[in-house]
């Protein structure tokens, strides 16, 4: 009997097991969160695409959100869902910590590799060129404005379209016309966390500062204190003292608060990118035919404009079936460099979606160089357009310049930032700063961070 | 040095069925302590001496992430900061309490209401104070302090991002929070200072001055010197504050070294760094104990 009962149980094991190997299990972190009602609509529409197209594949629907205090203990744990949408800040730690997935091989097979946007590849690259990350969408930093204080500051056209700032210099002044007429402030600059440095390296460029550069040995060379970054940091300490145009308080205003006062009218610029026009405008109520966009200003150097992906990454543990069930269904989102019937019904599906919530629908940058795709996606975002092309044409424009796109400094951009965002902080609240020294200071500082993992 | 005298067999053994309940009753909070709390702290120090991917480590460095975090570019502001936190909440949060609680001892009605009172703002949690206070602080023209200035006519000022006062604006707001639970225990203190003491002195024709000063403060010695250290040793691991109201700003005027191990492990990932500073504020607070009860005692004697 005994014997009888361990044999059965045996039995049922071994069948429990085969039928874990015969299925595949897609953990979805790019579920959406409870209260997104309409984008788990859109999912669950996916979701029965999908289980009809792959039925040995059970989709389980789990939502994470990325956040540094949780991710590195589900990752040691093993819980880190198939597939999760990150930052673009993420790749580089998260590689080193081998804490995602390297898909390189499955990239490959299905011919997405060479369609993936360049520069946006190597940004989800390690050092040996293996890819580890999709990307979502690309982005590239632009100027927002509030169109309703720019009418309030009588700075339209005959067309009543915003004119907006086209150098560094007018920026400033359009902004004390705007402080001086509303009593918003005229820009909202970031000198909270890393955000605040990211956005001056726009700035410094203009000026025509390179932050970073490699000598002919190939050693990096921190170029924080060149004349032209210099001019940048006094540019930006200017605003604060010289026109006053900035919010109450720089040192507490990070990526989602500047959007909280360009939306609400407290701020009338916001250097963001295009990929976040939710934000003002969903998140934060501005009304869609409100929100403007144009390039970031030119200054003596040039105009440029920082380019990056959003990513999605896939957990360490998952297996090739794993990451390729997750790939099919990027496929159906109309995330992937692939134009089935699905994946134009998804794009379908969202850009509807974004109508319906007062979000510009606006021409997604290309993440795939697949001509096609963004043709297609061109067509589809016209078709439930919301907004007046006028006020976006001047971003696309600045961004379709030959040579205006520019990519992060290349070595340990976060630390760059820290070491600029403190100089920010410095010159917002101290009108004696000498930026010089404090500039001396930040490049020496990253020189030796550089020293100390690069140039070894 | 003082030796034992080793036990006979047969006695440690019947001390040892003594003893066995005693220790069931702690098992389990010693398995919960192995396991939250020295397990993880001896694998901070193991970490500490390791270059790691995630937290597990990979290779033997031995002191190469302390050399590394100590020429970082944060560390000498976090710990010089971390200091001028323990001086201002010393000023600021040291006397405070013992103040409180001798005035509501001393007060003839309400103290009941008192008692309450003070302790009201320990129930907040935490970072619900944190934000009641950057509210306050907020350096525009609305922020809660900025408007109180406003309406007698003195431009708004910034509080959090004046370099010069950061810190004691944080150490308030700790303050606030803190002496009233402080407080508390001096009261329960106090309450056991023998009545006949005070008696004694009213006979004598002492006034509230000297009663405070000849009996209440010498019979609270002890116990403040245990809320000082206990005092220091919170403080020197300040970091929510911190990090909510100013991320460490301006240009790290307010960094503590709490928030450079918070850095390291949540902003960079980087656990082997995280455990060297770790280590380090630890080595740092056993040091001062130390020195303290060093001092202490010879005094005592």
């Amino acid at each position: 009997m005994k014997k009888l009962v361990s044999v059965l149980l045996t039995l049922c094991l071994c069948l429990a097991a085969f039928g874990a190997l015969a299925e595949t299990t897609l953990k979805l972190g790019v579920y959406p969160e409870e209260v997104a009602t309409d984008a788990i609509a859109s999912h669950e529409t996916y979701i029965e695409k999908y289980s009809a197209q792959y039925p040995d594949v059970t989709v389980e629907r789990a939502h994470y959100k990325y956040s540094t205090d949780t991710f590195v203990p589900m990752a040691e744990a093993g819980t880190v869902p198939t597939v999760f949408e990150s930052w673009f800040t993420e790749p580089k730690k998260l590689i080193g910590g081998q804490f995602i997935a390297d898909i390189t091989d499955e990239l490959e097979a299905r011919g997405w590799l060479s369609k993936m946007n360049p520069s946006i590849r190597t940004l989800m690259s390690d050092e040996n060129g293996r890819v580890y990350g999709v990307p979502r969408d690309a982005y590239a930093l632009g100027l927002m404005l509030n169109a309703e204080l720019f009418e309030d500051a009588g700075l339209v056209d005959e067309n009543g379209i915003p004119l907006y700032p086209k150098t560094w210099e007018e920026l400033a002044e359009t902004a004390k016309t705007i402080k001086d007429a509303t009593g918003s402030a005229g820009l909202c600059l970031l000198a909270k966390d890393n955000a605040g440095g990211w956005h001056f390296s726009n700035i410094a460029w203009a000026f025509g500062a390179t932050l970073e550069n490699q000598d002919a040995d190939g050693k990096w060379i921190a170029n924080l204190n060149s004349a032209e970054a210099v001019a940048a940091m006094q540019y930006v300490k200017d605003l604060k003292w010289k026109y006053d145009v900035l919010t109450a308080d720089p040192t507490s205003e990070d990526w989602g608060t500047g959007f909280t006062q360009l939306g609400t009218g407290a701020a009338a610029m916001y250097i963001a990118a295009n990929d976040a026009v939710n934000m003002p405008t969903q998140q934060n109520g501005l009304a869609v035919d409100k929100l403007m966009m144009c390039g970031i200003p030119a200054g003596p150097g040039g105009q440029y404009s920082l380019m990056g992906g959003t990513p999605y990454f896939f957990a360490a543990n998952a297996t090739p079936d794993e990451i390729n069930a997750a790939l099919d269904y990027l496929v159906i989102m109309g995330k992937a460099p692939e134009l089935t019937d699905d994946a134009i019904e998804g794009l379908r599906v969202d850009a509807k979606n974004r109508k319906e919530n007062g979000i510009p629908n606006i021409v997604e940058f290309p993440a795939w160089s697949d001509p096609e795709l963004v043709a297609k996606r061109q067509e589809i975002i016209s078709e439930y357009s919301n907004v007046d092309a006028r006020m976006f044409q001047p971003y696309f424009d600045a961004v379709a310049t030959e040579g205006n796109l520019r990519m992060e400094e290349p070595q340990n951009a976060q630390e760059m930032y820290a070491e600029l965002t403190k100089v920010l902080q410095a010159v917002v609240t101290d009108e004696n700063a000498d930026v010089q020294a404090l500039m001396d200071t930040a490049s020496a500082n990253l020189q030796q961070i550089l020293d100390e993992q690069v140039n070894k | 040095m003082q030796t034992s005298p080793i036990p006979h067999a047969g006695r440690a053994k019947a001390k040892w069925k003594r003893d066995l309940g005693s220790w069931c009753v702690m098992l389990p909070g010693l398995l919960l302590f192995a396991f939250f709390i020295w397990e993880p702290l001896l694998e901070a120090v193991r970490l500490s001496v390791y270059e790691a991917q995630g937290t597990r480590a990979i290779r033997f460095v031995g002191l190469d992430n302390y050399r590394s975090v100590i020429a970082g570019p944060d560390f000498w502001p976090s710990v010089t900061n971390t200091f001028v936190y323990l001086l201002w909440s010393l000023l600021i949060g040291f006397l405070l309490p013992m103040a409180l609680a001798i005035g509501i001892h001393e007060s003839v009605r309400g103290k009941g209401l008192y008692r309450t009172a003070v302790y009201l703002p320990n129930i907040v949690p935490g970072l619900a104070t944190v934000f009641l206070w950057k509210y306050l602080f907020k350096s525009d023209a609305y922020g809660g302090l900025n408007m109180l200035l406003g309406a007698v006519g003195i431009p708004p000022q910034g509080w959090l991002s004046n370099a010069a006062i950061v810190i004691p604006m944080i150490v308030v707001t700790m303050t606030w929070k803190g002496a009233g639970s402080t407080a508390l225990l001096y009261l329960a203190g106090l309450q056991g200072v023998s009545p006949e003491l005070y008696e004694a002195a009213i006979i004598d024709g002492a006034n509230v001055r000297q009663r405070v000063w000849n009996i209440t403060l010498p019979q609270l010695y002890n116990l403040a010197r245990t809320l000082f250290i206990l005092q220091v040793i919170a403080v020197f691991q300040v970091l929510y504050e911190p990090l909510v109201m100013t991320n460490g700003g301006p240009n790290n005027a307010s960094i503590s070294m709490m928030q450079l191990v918070y850095r390291y492990a949540f902003d960079q990932y980087d656990y082997s760094r995280a455990s060297a500073v770790s280590v380090i504020v630890a080595i740092a607070l056993l040091t001062l104990t130390f020195i303290y009860n060093r001092v202490n005692k010879e005094k005592e004697m």
